[in-house]
């Protein structure tokens, strides 16, 4: 727990001595020291509240057992976690959770996982007493259209109720009625509305709350494993990939400190079903307006072909593509077909710079004053930057939430002593949060940041590569040789147009103007993961991997590295870095990469500051500089 | 001394055939396989046989238990959800796909004791050969105890409550 002074105390736990800080709990203690104390209510990240009494430890000169979790070091003070009482009352305890928990554990999604069969398995007594019936509550009631609640499982831990005040301070789960009737539940019963629910099914010690989409899906002992990242927004929150039989299961967090503080949210955790892969397809090229199937050798000459022939083209990279995707696709665009017609965006917006990073994640915390220029805007696009926020606040940040260009609103709202401000804005406001830093930065006697939150799981890394029309690879100028952005495309003469999209979330999609533009291109190359309404006017359809499929790297909005790694196979389609090769060694290019590995080594030499990749740390370009 | 026993001759067959038709007098121990079967001992272990509840319901919910009891992994099974509609099993959850490769089953009955609700169980039925290594994945509908005429009359109609029905408040 939270660290009150710096002073040392020095206790005994099960005979060993420990020095921990002050304000630590027995809890925490006994953890440093690898003694393992029972819980089901404690959660490191919210206040104790010691209701379930699981983890009673003795401790001398107190008359009564005492709860670990809530419980305070004191100097001298002997704690002892295994004695005969603190057995019998750990036996108690479970028994009684046990009379009114229903033993339905063959059809419940935690079997498997459930922190209440492993503990009772290991401290809990082998039979029951309690003969009589038990307690009955609704099962499977639909929370919302994400969360299934099943009330008899509940050991009323109030976990979820006190990350819904504590973490999220949405304040939606509350505890109804008392006693042995006590019930969680939503306010009259209305769906619960949060964007943060996920996060109960993944702290409940039971299989009280579970997630709709998961229900039934699999058990734990079958699901393949994958540390990977989330692919829905530029957060870039560590999650954990669970599939079974190569089909996605779930997303779950995988606690980074710096980056998802071990939360995500439900756009994020429930965006999987995009990423699943429904038959087999295969690159097509449309003769006589219709698309046949060809192999991934003839797609490519063709395409290279084509695009050589063509002359005037430009390229449309997803913000959701790897590092190692994106600089290929540059490479490809900039030295092979020579043409500095590039993008990652979907709409005309200011440049990028180095300094949109400066403000990471993390030291939002630190900050004494945070403008959100665009108020809900800016948590919609990435929303676990909210769960960062509430923490902050509750510690006692000051944060103004104004309209998207209020600048002046925001400027009063900051006072001249702050000592560090951050702003968080959207890339479309992005203007007005540099005019905001720097009128800020008169004001203010202390530092003024900012963290610009981008589109899509790499849009910083399209960025830092250089997936712009006027910027190179590590935003160096391209003075005289900059290309058109994608809204000139339609009146800038291109003939043809290379899209890549591995992701549905972060895909192509044309505005009106495009649509007709589009209809009337001689040539528009699709590269994509799954089928869109862009098949339609494609003359050449690749398919590629999802985001989910691959090996690489992304950079998230704070300038993070991050590895992604192959959770589901799919090993018929050729990977996204293969086809870009051989589309540019067919045009004369002579690239020999055998692995993904190979290129982020050819990215590190060519961009410095992305060596960070080896350490998941940010990439800072103004220290390169 | 040849001559004796060309003499004594019919005496040898007379004594070989007495003992055939001693024999002839005997109960006969061989069984007319396939068309009789030997009866089999209570504990058989044989392949399995999936039960149904006296209704017709499924006993089993999927848990998966008897797949991850199973010492060679023969046995694959997914769940799903029971609805008001498609009602398999009482309860929230049933097999939606139950499978066991017969080939790899070593018939050690460790399924069955796996199984919270004697869901499966080891039947008599021993006469597993065939001529085709895909014929020796039993799907459920292989093990599944038939549905008799009688149950058929008193089987649930879809939407009925569950067996164990769950009072809304105790």
């Amino acid at each position: 727990m939270a660290t009150v002074q710096t002073d040392q105390v020095t206790l005994t736990i099960d005979g060993q001595s420990v020095t921990v800080p002050k304000g630590t709990l027995i809890l925490d203690a006994a953890k440093a020291i690898n003694i393992d104390i029972p819980i089901f209510c404690s959660h490191p990240k919210m206040a104790p509240v010691a209701v379930c009494r699981m983890c009673l430890v003795e401790v001398e000169k107190m008359p009564k057992l005492q709860p670990a979790c809530a419980v305070y070091v004191a100097e001298g003070m002997v704690v002892k976690t295994t004695t005969e009482q603190v057995g019998k009352y750990q036996k108690g305890v479970l028994e009684f959770l046990l009379i009114n928990h229903p033993l339905d554990c063959p059809i419940c999604d935690k079997g498997g996982e459930c922190p209440l069969q492993d503990q009772t398995f290991q401290y809990g007594p082998g039979a029951s007493r309690f003969e009589f019936q038990k307690a009955h509550f609704d099962k499977g009631v639909p929370l919302s259209d994400k969360i299934v609640l099943d009330r008899e499982r509940c050991i009323l831990c109030w976990r979820c109720t006190r990350f819904s005040e504590e973490i999220s301070g949405e304040r939606e789960l509350a505890l109804i009625q008392r006693g042995v009737q006590t019930i969680i539940g939503t306010f009259n019963d209305e769906p619960a509305q949060s964007n943060y629910q996920g996060n109960w099914t993944e702290i409940c010690p039971v299989g009280a709350l579970t997630s709709r989409q998961y229900r039934f899906v699999s058990r734990p002992w079958d699901l393949d494993r994958t540390a990977s990242v989330c692919p829905a927004c530029s957060m870039g929150c560590n999650i954990q990939l669970d599939a079974r039989n190569n089909r996605i299961g779930r997303f779950q967090s995988r606690e980074n400190l710096a980056v998802d503080d071990g939360w995500l949210c439900d756009a994020g955790r429930y965006s999987f079903p995009q990423f699943q892969r429904t038959g087999q397809d295969r690159p097509q090229i449309r003769r006589d307006g219709k698309l046949e199937r060809v192999t991934y050798d003839e797609v490519i000459a063709f395409t290279a072909d084509a695009l050589k022939a063509s002359g005037q083209v430009a390229g449309w990279a997803s913000p959701a593509a790897s590092n190692e995707e994106l600089f290929l696709f540059q490479r490809l665009f900039r030295e092979v077909l020579a043409s500095p017609n590039l993008d990652h965006r979907s709409a005309a917006l200011e440049d990028a710079e180095p300094d949109d990073v400066t403000l990471p994640i993390a030291d939002i915390e630190r900050c004494d004053h945070v403008v959100v220029l665009g108020g809900q805007d800016v948590i919609d696009a990435a929303p676990v930057l909210h769960l960062r926020l509430f923490k902050s606040q509750r510690k006692g940040l000051q944060v103004s939430k104004v309209g998207a260009t209020d600048v002046k609103k925001a400027l009063d709202a900051v006072p001249a002593e702050a000592q560090a401000v951050g702003i968080l804005a959207t890339e479309a406001n992005k203007k007005a949060a540099v005019e905001l830093q720097e009128k800020l930065q008169k004001k203010v006697k202390g530092s003024v940041r900012r963290l610009i939150v981008t589109a899509g799981p790499n849009g910083r890394g399209a960025k830092d590569l250089g997936i712009l029309p006027q910027r190179g690879p590590g935003y160096v100028s391209l003075n005289g040789t900059s290309g058109k952005g994608r809204v000139e495309w339609p009146g800038a003469g291109v003939k043809a147009l290379y899209v890549h999209e591995p992701s549905p979330l972060h895909g192509f999609v044309p505005t009106d103007a495009e649509s007709m533009w589009l209809s009337g291109l001689p040539l528009l190359i699709f590269h994509r993961f799954k089928a869109s309404p862009l098949d339609e006017v494609a003359h050449v359809i690749i398919p590629g991997h999802a985001f989910t499929e691959k090996d690489g790297t992304v950079t998230n909005m704070e300038g993070r590295v991050q590895r992604i790694l192959k959770g589901i196979d799919a090993a018929w389609v050729r990977e996204d870095w293969r086809v870009f090769q051989e589309i540019a060694n067919h045009l004369g290019a002579s690239w020999d990469y055998e692995s993904v590995e190979a290129i982020t080594g050819d990215l590190v030499r060519a961009l410095p500051p992305y060596r960070a990749v080896n350490e998941g740390a940010r990439v800072l370009w103004s220290e390169s500089r | 001394m040849a001559l004796r026993e060309i003499f004594l001759g019919p005496l040898y067959i007379a004594r070989a055939l007495a003992t055939t038709f001693k024999h002839n007098t005997k109960p006969i121990v061989t069984i007319e396989y396939p068309e009789r079967q030997k009866p089999v001992p209570p504990r058989e272990r044989g392949r399995h046989i999936l039960h149904r509840y006296a209704d017709g319901l499924e006993k089993c919910v999927g848990c998966e238990l008897c797949a991850i009891a199973c010492p060679v992994g023969c046995i694959v099974v997914e769940a799903a959800e029971n609805t008001p509609e498609h009602r398999v099993s009482p309860g929230e959850r049933y097999a939606k796909r139950y499978e066991i490769n017969l080939l790899r089953c070593i018939y050690c009955g460790m399924c069955e004791e796996a199984c919270p609700y004697d869901a499966i169980t080891m039947g008599p039925r021993y006469d597993l050969a065939d001529d085709h290594p895909d014929k020796f994945i039993a799907v459920k509908e292989d093990m599944l105890e038939p549905l008799s005429a009688s149950l058929q009359d008193t089987a649930r109609p879809s939407g009925a409550p569950s067996a164990q029905a769950v009072p809304r408040k105790w």
